[in-house]
């Protein structure tokens, strides 16, 4: 199957450029070759896991040129000159052409192009929230978990206190508190500001947005790390006591070691299908924070703060935009969690079982 | 049992402490100077900055500060610096409305999820397992708010159901029953005083049931939503855990017992509920999140639009206020869950 | 195959050409391929093999507790019930069958531990299996009678014992509390599966002995599966070899210990080391038991049997009697 060749293509690319820094690399690491290329055959049949995969795909690349294929700048309040194109109903080519297809926002702007600035947004505070928060969650447990004795006990009563809040409630409280702080520190360093810009695809001159964005972004990142020092302790306590960490710690490695190339990978699986489902729910949260009113306004062309802005024309004239928007963000969480759940079933060794003997049984047959 | 039920409310308290402290912070976070704010560009002038910077220890060290407020906190006298009254009565009834709706979201919620769940294992693998499993992707990615504005759209403008504006409250007479159960039981009194404000819950102790019709008929809308956003979830998980139940081997020896096929039901569901009753208390947090989103969309004035509120005026006493309260129920609540999940699970007991 | 289609006078199960297949994603798995023996009133019979021989599918497959994708391609089980009907419980009706297990028909399986509801005490196990069955019993009547079945199996201070959780006791406890709720409704034949594998060796001791003197006392029928031949020497009355899903060899105890003539049970029995005898090595059986998705046609230990002729390849063995009682199924036993 194609998806399966594109894969093995990657994976062998991966191992020949291993090779090329390490010779004798391939040959050690064989048996692991070998279990990438059952996990991706595993993936490539998957329905589910390649529609995901497709979706994401997609998502990313809209993400990634959105803010340079927009043909319609996000900065321009149109409606300044002409009142009448607030919310203007979608319209379908070939039985009207002289609106957007998929109608106007609140100021006028063409939602499908400000979608195309909102994907970049969304997709970039996910993926940076998870990848942020999740590394730090996992670092605490690991080091509460192993250590063990007071450090655990500070550790875990921290986390306590954090999760005492409903996650959305922490997360309002400190996105509102903080971007005071952050757009003064956004005026003052000059770097920070241009590259935070460009990532999320905005101008320098909205850096007070910026700034609203930057809090959401903190503040979910303050919310996520607790849940993943929780689960990893967790894990950690339960393989600490197994026999080969045991003989690990009597070969003399170092704890460090002992922690990242035995503990890690034993409780890994779970933690990285667990981050896939996050960065779903990682995009629907900062939306409902956006809708909220704590992102960054007008005219940064927030999805969350978009639909907001609709609802308040909900359902006379609006409803193009909060069904356009909401179908997006739909579709940008679903591909993360088909993803999320394929992934669970490959990373599952007895699932893993049954589609290695269909693998085989290919082969022969 | 007791015991352990003392442990934990034991362990309760310095988590307490730690989100009071953690709550301070994030107020103590906000660099302008509150207290213009607060008094407004009306009355500004130096000697009423002055006094309300006195009276709410400004010109103090930090640990006066926090002390001062943890006390008006604990003693319930902390006052809104802006609308001049007091806080908890202010949080109280708009509170008690956020509580209600994510109660009603969890009544949803279990009416949906554990039958799905439980039909999705006894017909696996068929059309209804993997409808099951679609909700639960779809009712995951779908963001709350659309989902109240679709099922406000089908609702109201197809169907044309209406729904009450105003809350529901019980009589007069019942609330101050209600608030009179402290003075006859001591601890446990303020409790059940405490759970019979929410309006729900006391129209139940006083047997005003038309109260609990009204509010679901305010509420349905937003409830609905919840127990459909995370029904299917919810139905995935029972599903799973009542598989893994049923394919264990005390089921079988119940089998080879030669026990009715209904006792061999009631085993394997009461283990299959023990990771559910799990996962429903850990849910909670989330029924609340919807509920204080719901606020925005139907126009509730719940704690959320209150919180907001005041972050705006940068009403300080109240953020703290609010967020403390909330942590408060959550934790609460989560506490009511272990308690359940240890007279349903032996082994928890210790 | 000149089997007997009935029951015989003093026998309480007689099992005919069972056959189980198992219908998995790797292929279909023949489990049990034409098995047949028999248990007397009140005698002890071993199924001996390695793991993986088919001993337990065989006797799950006796109350019909196999599930999908397991599923019971043919055979007969006659049993004779307490009102001296005999039956073939792969035929009856569900709820008739549901009478007999727990009832008639009882079993101990090899972990205590996932036996047991975990939420339930052992008093209530007891309580349940013996009102699944007989109707009007008062709470109070059947904890009294828990507390006299915990003591027979001799577990200290029953009264206590009887109202603690799974989890508050120690394996052995939980062995023993096991066989007491089968033994609850004194049933005529106890399956016991590898009941003291997972036990320490003393208390292994222990079950055993208790386990003897209750088959005594209650006359039951006792079928034994497990996989060491030490056990099966002190307890039981006659054996049953079974490989690959096959039995191979059947017996008293003392003519197939003494006198094998099987080439798998020799070479078992030469596995066994002596501790009184100095060795060099340990005796293992060379090869690996063989996949049931596509069993070796004719005789299933060809592959690794050190005697195997042309015809062992070819032909599955049919039963040749050795002496009285004496049964074994190999080709080497045809000249006489």
């Amino acid at each position: 199957m194609l998806v399966y060749r594109i894969f093995k293509s990657l994976i062998w690319l991966y191992a020949g450029l291993r090779e090329r820094v390490s010779p004798g690399w391939m040959q050690k690491n064989s048996s692991r070759i070998r279990e990438w290329e059952l996990m991706a055959y595993a993936y490539s049949k998957s329905p589910v896991g390649v529609l995901g995969g497709t979706m994401v795909f997609v998502v990313f690349i809209l993400a990634a040129i959105g803010p340079f294929i927009s043909w319609e700048p996000y900065w321009e309040y149109k409606i300044i000159y002409d009142e009448s194109l607030r919310y203007q109903p979608p319209c379908l080519p070939p039985w009207c052409t002289d609106r957007p297809i998929f109608g106007t926002d609140e100021w006028g702007r063409d939602v499908a192009a400000m979608s195309l600035y909102g994907f970049r947004i969304s997709f970039v505070i996910s993926i940076v929230v998870v990848l942020l928060g999740a590394p730090l969650g996992i670092v605490l447990g690991l080091i509460a978990g192993y250590k063990g004795g007071i450090v655990d006990e500070i550790v875990m009563r921290v986390t306590d206190i954090f999760l005492a809040f409903p996650g959305l409630v922490l997360a309002i409280a400190f996105a509102s508190v903080l971007p005071h702080r952050i757009r003064g520190f956004l005026e003052e360093n000059v770097v920070a500001r241009t590259v935070l810009s460009a990532l999320f695809g905005l101008r320098e001159k909205e850096y007070g947005q910026l700034a609203a964005l930057i809090s959401i972004w903190f503040a979910m990142v303050i919310v996520w790390w607790p849940g993943y020092a929780r689960i990893i302790r967790g894990s950690v306590l339960s393989v600490r006591e197994m026999p080969f960490i045991e003989a690990a710690k009597l070969s003399g490695l170092s704890t460090w070691s002992i922690l990242f190339k035995h503990i890690l990978p034993n409780v890994l699986s779970p933690v990285i299908v667990m981050m896939t489902f996050d960065i779903a729910t990682a995009t629907l949260f900062a939306a409902a924070l956006s809708f909220l009113g704590l992102g960054p306004q007008e005219p940064v062309p927030e999805l969350g703060f978009l639909i907001s802005k609709a609802g308040q024309f909900f359902p006379e004239r609006s409803t193009h935009v909060v069904v356009y928007l909401g179908l997006i963000l739909l579709t940008m969480a679903l591909g993360w969690n088909l993803l999320g759940d394929a992934l669970r079933d490959i990373l599952d060794p007895r699932t893993r079982r049954a589609i290695e003997y269909r693998e085989e049984k290919e082969k022969k047959g | 049992m007791g015991r352990f039920i003392a442990r934990r409310i034991v362990t309760f308290i310095p988590t307490l402490i730690g989100v009071l402290l953690l709550t301070y912070m994030i107020a103590y976070a906000i660099p302008t100077d509150p207290v213009r704010a607060w008094v407004g560009e009306k009355l500004l002038n130096p000697e009423t900055l002055e006094r309300v910077r006195e009276k709410y220890k400004f010109n103090a060290p930090w640990y006066e500060q926090f002390t001062f407020f943890v006390q008006q906190l604990l003693t319930g006298q902390l006052e809104d610096p802006v609308r001049h009254r007091n806080v908890f009565t202010e949080i109280y009834s708009r509170f008690t409305v956020t509580v209600e709706i994510a109660v009603i979201g969890f009544l949803f919620l279990v009416a949906i999820g554990l039958p799905l769940g439980v039909l999705a294992a006894v017909k696996k693998d068929s059309p209804i397992d993997f409808a099951v499993r679609v909700m639960a992707l779809v009712g995951s990615s779908l963001p709350a708010f659309v989902l109240y504005y679709f099922l406000i759209l089908l609702l109201f403008v197809y169907f044309r159901t209406t729904y009450l504006a105003g809350i529901p409250n019980v009589s007069l007479a019942c609330r101050e029953f209600i608030s009179g159960i402290p003075n006859s039981v001591p601890v446990l009194g303020n409790v059940v005083s405490a759970i019979g404000s929410v309006p729900m819950f006391g129209a139940m102790m006083c047997n005003e049931w038309w109260v609990v019709g009204e509010t679901f008929k305010r509420f349905y809308l937003p409830g609905l939503a919840l127990g459909l956003l995370n029904g299917g979830f919810i139905a995935r998980i029972t599903r799973n855990s009542l598989l893994d139940a049923l394919s264990s081997e005390y089921i079988l020896f119940a089998k080879a017992r030669g026990l009715r096929k209904l006792t061999v039901w009631k085993h394997a569901l009461k283990n299959a509920m023990v990771p559910v009753v799990t996962v429903l208390g850990l849910n909670f947090g989330g029924l609340l999140s919807g509920a204080i989103i719901a606020e925005t969309v139907f126009n509730i004035p719940g704690i959320g639009r209150y919180m907001y509120e005041s972050i705006t005026r940068l009403n300080f006493p109240v953020i703290i206020a609010c967020t403390f309260l909330i942590a408060l129920i959550y934790v609460t609540v989560n506490l009511i869950v272990d308690i359940l999940y240890a007279v349903i699970d032996p082994r928890i007991r210790y | 195959m000149s089997e007997a289609f009935s029951l015989g006078e003093n026998e309480v199960l007689r099992v005919v050409d069972l056959e189980v297949r198992f219908y998995t994603y790797a292929g279909v798995v023949h489990a049990v391929s034409g098995v047949s023996f028999y248990v007397k009133e009140g005698e002890a019979v071993a199924l001996v093999g390695e793991t993986g021989c088919g001993k337990t599918v065989t006797t799950r497959a006796i109350t019909r507790l196999i599930e999908s994708p397991g599923r019971i391609e043919r055979g007969m089980v006659l049993f004779r019930r307490r009102n001296k009907k005999v039956v073939d419980l792969l035929k009856i009706s569900d709820e008739e069958l549901r009478e007999i297990r727990g009832n008639e028909i009882a079993y101990v399986f090899q972990d205590p531990t996932s036996a047991l509801d975990p939420l339930y005490t052992i008093g209530f196990h007891i309580h349940e299996t013996v009102t699944a069955h007989k109707s009007k019993i008062s709470r109070k009547e059947t904890l009294k009678y828990a507390v006299e079945l915990l003591r027979k199996v001799l577990i200290p201070s029953p009264e206590v014992r009887v109202k603690n959780y799974p989890h508050e006791m120690s394996g052995g406890m939980r062995q023993r509390s096991v066989i007491a709720i089968s033994l609850s409704n004194m049933p005529k034949l106890l399956i016991a599966d590898e009941p003291t594998t997972n036990l320490d060796v003393t208390i292994q001791a222990q079950i055993l002995d208790l386990v003897r003197r209750l088959q005594g006392e209650f006359k039951m029928g006792i079928i034994l599966i497990t996989h060491n031949l030490g056990i099966v020497a002190e307890t039981a009355n006659r054996v049953y070899v079974m490989y690959a899903g096959k039995v191979v060899e059947e017996g008293l105890v003392d003519q197939v210990f003494y006198n094998p003539q099987h080439p798998y049970t020799r070479l078992l029995l030469r596995s066994v080391p002596n501790p009184l005898r100095r060795i060099e090595k340990l005796e293992s059986i060379p090869g690996v038991v063989p996949s049931l998705i596509n069993p070796p046609k004719g005789c299933r230990f060809h592959p690794r049997c050190p005697f195997a002729t042309g015809k062992c390849i070819v032909e599955d063995p049919p039963g040749f009697d050795i002496e009285k009682d004496h049964k074994t199924f190999c080709w080497l036993l045809e000249k006489r």
